[in-house]
């Protein structure tokens, strides 16, 4: 090892040439430090030839060590790179970067440390390396696609989220949200709050403490009153179009309280308000809040004729007939294209007016009644609908009491209808019967893509040649995507295979 | 039991893994579904077995069926179809715990319901019960009340107690039983907790697993498809080299066609060429012998040429030395010429800034002298006018000189007359008688009225109105032409300019282009001269007889003209009344000149002197000469007569002088005698002398 790092040196100081006239005793000495252990300091470089003698001297003499990585020739760096480190080092209090050419520009902004304030960076910075590094600094779980594929919106989305999951009314300044709208009022698409804290009376929690354990000591003496009141941030947003909100506290754990998954009725007003002003939203969910009709209700009325809204989701909620009623007017006062009122309290008085309201609809794809109670009485209703609707293409009737009525109706709709391309009916019952129509509905139809029937009491041969049916469907759809002009092909093929089958 | 395939052995392992979280801690009343479900699913996963194997076949006949599609599009479909296969098993298995949380959730709601109404009912039941006996207890309260005896009184205070207690321990009962109940539902809630927190653990079990599987199963199938392009591509290299080697087989035999093909043409040209080369030997010695022939002749030719020249040269040579000297010449006339063409041009450029000079000097001399010809001009019309003036003048004196000395020498004529009869009647006593001549009779100049031209009167006329203008003149126009007194000269000059104007024809055509630069007055007057000369020449030309007829011919066109050309009314010109009457007066002034034979161009005042001289002559001679001799001879005596009397005549002057004389010196001596300085002298010289004193 010694002997090569020696040889390197001697090298080094041949090419550096110190002084050519005791060039031999350079030699010398230099060779003889080869043989010491190399000093990790980088050394000085000899500006003046002194201590010839000493050992020190002899080592200071030493213009290049090899093993340092340090070093380098360039010894003073460019004017630019001093600048753009100078621009750097103070580019809280003077920032400097429109004005550069392009290739400083990506120097400055990755050597920018994300702790930046924002009331500098928001408007200044549109460099997405930037903002992912900010990201990733901050979570180390991030999903840009989430986010519209763009890191700086991920940032302010997910910044103003955290500040309003953490947001304690009548004990945080609201100032610190509002201070933030003017910086990420362009960047914020969407919104998903899953918890909003209820306000504290007596005992403030701790500000820098972990937000589950200031929202779990949260013991209330008096019931809780609001939560936060989206109003103000929400005008301020002019690109906001998901509204994605729960009404209620995570992590609570063993301080669990009713108090804290209340959804008053000023909160709903408030809330039906802001998504009234809101004219670019076009998905508003809120889901597991406690909504009941009344609530739902108000929110909906809200949501009469609104502009852009396409997706509504209250999922997980208390809504009975009447909130279903009103869901069913909204569907043909807006143009909604997805509603989701899964896990709710619909029965068959709410299944038979959605139906209704579905029979001439023309803008709903997809509806969701999962684990509601319609029964054979609002699934025939539904059936009934479908006859005549030319639009949706997803129904999710899972765990609904249906049987077999409304297998039977539905098998006629299946031979009828060319929209729908997904249908579930899992843990219904269904029936064998029911099975062996859904099976001749099924033969008849072209453009069912998914039927689950899982868990529905169908005997296993139909269920299988209803898949069978449903793949080959899928194949066939496949083709058409693929190259239109073998659709014809691939249907015969399909038809040989369904005479197989 | 288990189906063939990896795949369904996990399917199944992961569903008795599902399955028995699901069996053990749920209540027995769950389980049968449970256990339903588990086995629906191993019969759903069997049969996707048999699906996939049906459809392996189906594929394996389509493969066959379909010969010609590539073996690499056989295994990207099968790899596809087999993993769409394996994503939807997997997302089946996945959604298999949704599922199966879905209808647990519902038999749970189903069971509550259930047992929910059990409650009510049961609670409702109670509370019937317990209405029946508080009722029964109310009412022994009022028996109690008629209860007089205390023991039966205590007795059914007793019973009372008793059935209270009753009461009380019945609805302790349901109370416990509530609780109870409450108690295993919070234990249930705790084991649906955890049931739930398994079932996500296992959840994500299998989409761990799944993950990896479709990972690896997508891997294995990329490799397949891998394979199969690499077979492909295997396939279509060997196919396409021996397609190629065949083409190039093809490619040489052709090639060897082709060279075959080209040695046959080549030797063919080959003879073609021999025999072109022949033909062409024959040709081309036909053609030498005939060129050389030419050759020879040319030769002479050029010999003759040559001799040509050669004289040629010599006569040019010479012809150039004559030349080359005549250049030299040439050249010295040239330089002379230069040098004169030099000098010349001094001289020109001299003459040029003299003739400019002169040429300035001539317009500025001739400025001035056009000054001086217009002063002169004035001058002269001055002068002209002076002349006329004097003329008239001297006309009028030399009329008077005239008759001055014609006054004068007959004067002296009468007083030689005188003389002469004096001489006649007294000295010589002979009688006399008075001569008779013509001229002693005449008095003044002896002259004839010059008659004048109509051209004459109207250059007067003209000049005096364009000189004097509204001057009225008219006397002295009017003494020379008799014009009417009513008619002004302005009328005249108007009547005049449009006989001009109008009878234009009579002018000549040359003189109307010499005309116009004129001015306008002297324009009219040569034009009135040319027309009236005109008239006049026609007028002489013919006989006296005819003169009349022709003037008043003319006077009648005239006369007629004028009202002609008055038609065009302009009322302030000439009143037509008067228009005869000056045409008239003027015709009557040219014709009384026109009588008179003498030709009418005659110089204003020219006198004629010739006769002048005769009459004087005449009037010197007017007496003859033998009187003069005889007056002579009587001089002569007489002059001898005056001598005697003249000597006569100085001898009494003489005497009377001398008298005179002497009276004189009488006078002086008296004088000094009585002057007093006699007295004062001494001697006085009166004594001295003695004066005679008269």
């Amino acid at each position: 090892m010694q002997e090569p790092l020696g040889t390197l040196a001697l090298s080094a100081l041949n090419r550096s040439s110190v002084s050519t006239q005791d060039k031999s005793s350079t030699v010398a000495q230099a060779s003889g430090t080869a043989a010491q252990p190399p000093r990790p300091s980088n050394t000085p470089p000899p500006s003046k030839p002194k201590g010839w003698n000493s050992r020190a001297g002899v080592s200071r003499m030493r213009r290049i060590i090899a093993e340092d990585p340090e070093w380098s020739l360039a010894i003073v760096p460019p004017l630019t790179e001093l600048c753009i480190q100078h621009i750097v080092k103070n580019f809280q209090n003077n920032p400097i970067l429109k004005e550069l050419l392009p290739e400083h520009k990506q120097k400055v902004l990755d050597l920018l440390s994300p702790d930046l304030p924002l009331a500098v960076t928001a408007n200044l910075i549109h460099d997405e390396s930037y903002w992912r590094r900010c990201c990733t600094q901050r979570w180390p779980v991030c999903h840009v696609a989430k986010h519209g594929g763009s890191w700086k919106h991920m940032f302010f989305e997910r910044h103003l989220e955290n500040l309003l999951k953490h947001f304690i009314p009548n004990t945080t300044d609201p100032a610190v949200i509002l201070d933030l709208l003017p910086l990420c009022r362009n960047y914020v698409r969407r919104l998903s709050v899953d918890q909003f804290l209820p306000p504290v009376k007596l005992r403030p929690p701790p500000r820098s403490g972990d937000p589950s354990d200031s929202g779990s000591e949260a013991e209330l003496e008096e019931p809780a009153t609001d939560h936060y009141q989206l109003g103000d941030l929400v005008a301020g947003l002019s690109h906001l179009e998901e509204l994605d909100l729960v009404y209620g506290v995570k992590d609570c754990g063993m301080n669990f309280e009713w108090n804290l998954f209340l959804f008053t009725y000023s909160d709903c007003h408030s809330l039906a308000a802001t998504i009234k002003a809101c004219h670019t939203l076009k998905i508003f969910r809120l889901t597991r809040s406690k909504v009941d009709d009344d609530k739902a209700r108000i929110l909906i009325r809200s949501l009469l004729d609104h502009p852009a809204l396409e997706e509504l989701d209250l999922s997980h909620n208390l809504i009975g007939d009447r909130g279903a009623r009103a869901s069913a007017k909204l569907l043909n006062h807006s143009h909604l294209r997805v509603l989701n009122l899964a896990n709710n309290r619909v029965r068959a008085p709410g299944a038979q007016s959605l139906a209704y309201a579905l029979a001439h609809n023309t803008n709903l794809i997809s509806l969701n009644l999962r684990l509601n109670c319609i029964e054979d009485e609002g699934g025939q209703a539904l059936a009934h609908a479908l006859q005549t609707n030319r639009c949706l293409t997803t129904l999710h009737l899972g765990g609904n009491e249906l049987s077999e009525p409304t297998a039977t109706l539905l098998s006629q709709v299946l031979a009828i209808n060319t929209t729908l391309t997904s249908i579930n009916l899992s843990c219904n019952h269904i029936g064998l019967d029911g099975g062996k129509q859904l099976l001749e509905g099924m033969s008849d139809n072209r453009t069912l893509l998914e039927f689950d029937l899982r868990l529905s009491d169908v005997a296993q041969e139909s269920e299988y040649l209803i898949g069978q049916a449903v793949s080959a469907n899928r194949e066939a759809a496949r083709w058409q995507t693929s190259n239109p002009s073998h659709f014809m092909l691939a249907v015969s093929a399909k038809d040989s295979e369904n005479s197989a089958g | 039991m288990n189906p063939p395939g990896s795949l369904g052995i996990l399917e199944d392992k992961e569903k008795e893994r599902l399955s028995t979280p699901i069996l053990g801690p749920s209540i027995l009343s769950d389980n049968p579904y449970e256990r339903i479900q588990a086995r629906r699913l191993r019969i759903a996963a069997r049969l996707e077995a048999r699906r996939r194997e049906a459809l392996g076949e189906y594929l394996d006949g389509k493969k066959e069926s379909e010969e010609d599609q590539s073996k690499s599009f056989k295994q990207k479909e099968e790899s596809r179809l087999k993993l769409a296969k394996l994503l939807l098993c997997g997302t089946e298995l996945v959604t298999n715990i949704q599922v199966a949380a879905d209808i647990r959730e519902i038999h749970r709601r189903v069971e509550e319901e259930e047992i929910k109404r059990q409650r009510l009912e049961k609670l409702e039941n109670e509370v019937k019960t317990s209405q029946d006996k508080f009722d029964q207890i109310t009412v022994r309260w009022e028996e109690g009340k008629q209860k007089r005896i205390p023991q039966d009184l205590w007795d059914m205070l007793n019973t009372q107690k008793a059935h209270c207690a009753g009461l009380i321990e019945d609805k302790n009962k349901l109370i416990s039983e509530l609780q109870q109940e409450l108690k295993t539902k919070d234990d249930q809630y705790v084991k649906d907790l955890k049931k739930q927190s398994d079932d996500i653990c296992v959840l994500l079990e299998r989409m761990e697993e799944q993950v990896k599987n479709v990972m690896k199963s997508f891997r294995q199938e990329l490799n397949y498809i891998e394979k199969a392009f690499e077979m492909e591509r295997q396939d279509l290299l060997t196919s396409n080299k021996k397609t190629w080697e065949q083409a190039l087989q093809a490619h040489k035999t052709k090639e060897l066609e082709y060279l075959l093909n080209r040695i046959k043409k080549v030797e063919d040209y080959e003879k073609q060429l021999n025999k072109q080369r022949e033909w062409d030997c024959e040709e081309y010695n036909k053609i030498k012998i005939k060129l050389e022939q030419d050759v020879q002749i040319l030769e002479q030719q050029l010999q003759q040429m040559k001799a040509t020249y050669q004289l040629n040269q010599e006569k040019l040579e010479y012809n150039v030395q004559v030349l080359k000297k005549r250049d030299e010449e040439s050249t010295v006339i040239k330089s002379q010429q230069k040098r004169k063409i030099n000098r010349l041009h001094d001289i020109l450029n001299n003459l040029r800034s003299k003739y400019a000079k002169q040429i300035r000097q001539f317009q500025e001399e001739n400025q001035s002298l056009t000054s001086d010809y217009k002063h002169l001009v004035t001058q002269f019309k001055e002068l002209q006018k002076a002349i006329r003036h004097f003329a008239f003048i001297d006309d009028k004196r030399f009329r008077e000189i005239w008759l001055m000395n014609e006054e004068e020498a007959k004067d002296l004529i009468n007083r030689a007359f005188d003389v002469d009869r004096i001489i006649h009647t007294q000295h010589l006593g002979l009688p006399w008688t008075a001569p008779d001549f013509w001229f002693l009779r005449n008095v003044g100049p002896i002259s004839q009225q010059p008659q004048r031209s109509a051209t004459q009167i109207l250059e007067e006329v003209l000049l005096q109105t364009e000189e004097e203008g509204t001057e009225e003149a008219a006397s002295e126009a009017e003494s020379y032409l008799d014009l009417p007194k009513q008619i002004s000269m302005k009328t005249t000059r108007k009547i005049l300019m449009l006989l001009c104007d109008e009878s234009g024809f009579l002018i000549e055509s040359k003189l109307l282009s010499l005309l116009r630069p004129l001015e306008r007055s002297e324009c009219y007057l040569l034009k009135l001269d040319a027309i009236f000369s005109e008239q006049t020449s026609l007028t002489l030309a013919l006989d006296s007889g005819e003169q009349a007829d022709l003037k008043r011919q003319k006077e009648g066109s005239l006369v007629e003209g004028e009202p002609e050309e008055k038609a065009p009314p302009s009322p302030t010109l000439i009143h037509p009344n008067e228009v005869l009457k000056i045409l008239e007066a003027f015709v009557m002034g040219l014709k009384k000149p026109r009588d008179s034979p003498t030709p009418v161009r005659l110089v204003k005042y020219l006198r004629d002197n010739s006769k002048d001289s005769a009459y004087w002559e005449a009037l010197a001679t007017v007496i003859p000469p033998a009187t003069l001799n005889l007056w002579d001879a009587l001089y002569t005596a007489l002059e001898k007569y005056h001598v005697v009397l003249t000597q006569r005549a100085k001898l009494l002057m003489e005497n009377k002088a001398l008298e005179q004389q002497n009276t004189e010196l009488q006078m002086l001596l008296q004088q000094y005698l009585d002057s007093k300085i006699n007295s004062e002298l001494h001697v006085p010289p009166t004594q001295v002398l003695r004066v005679p004193t008269k």
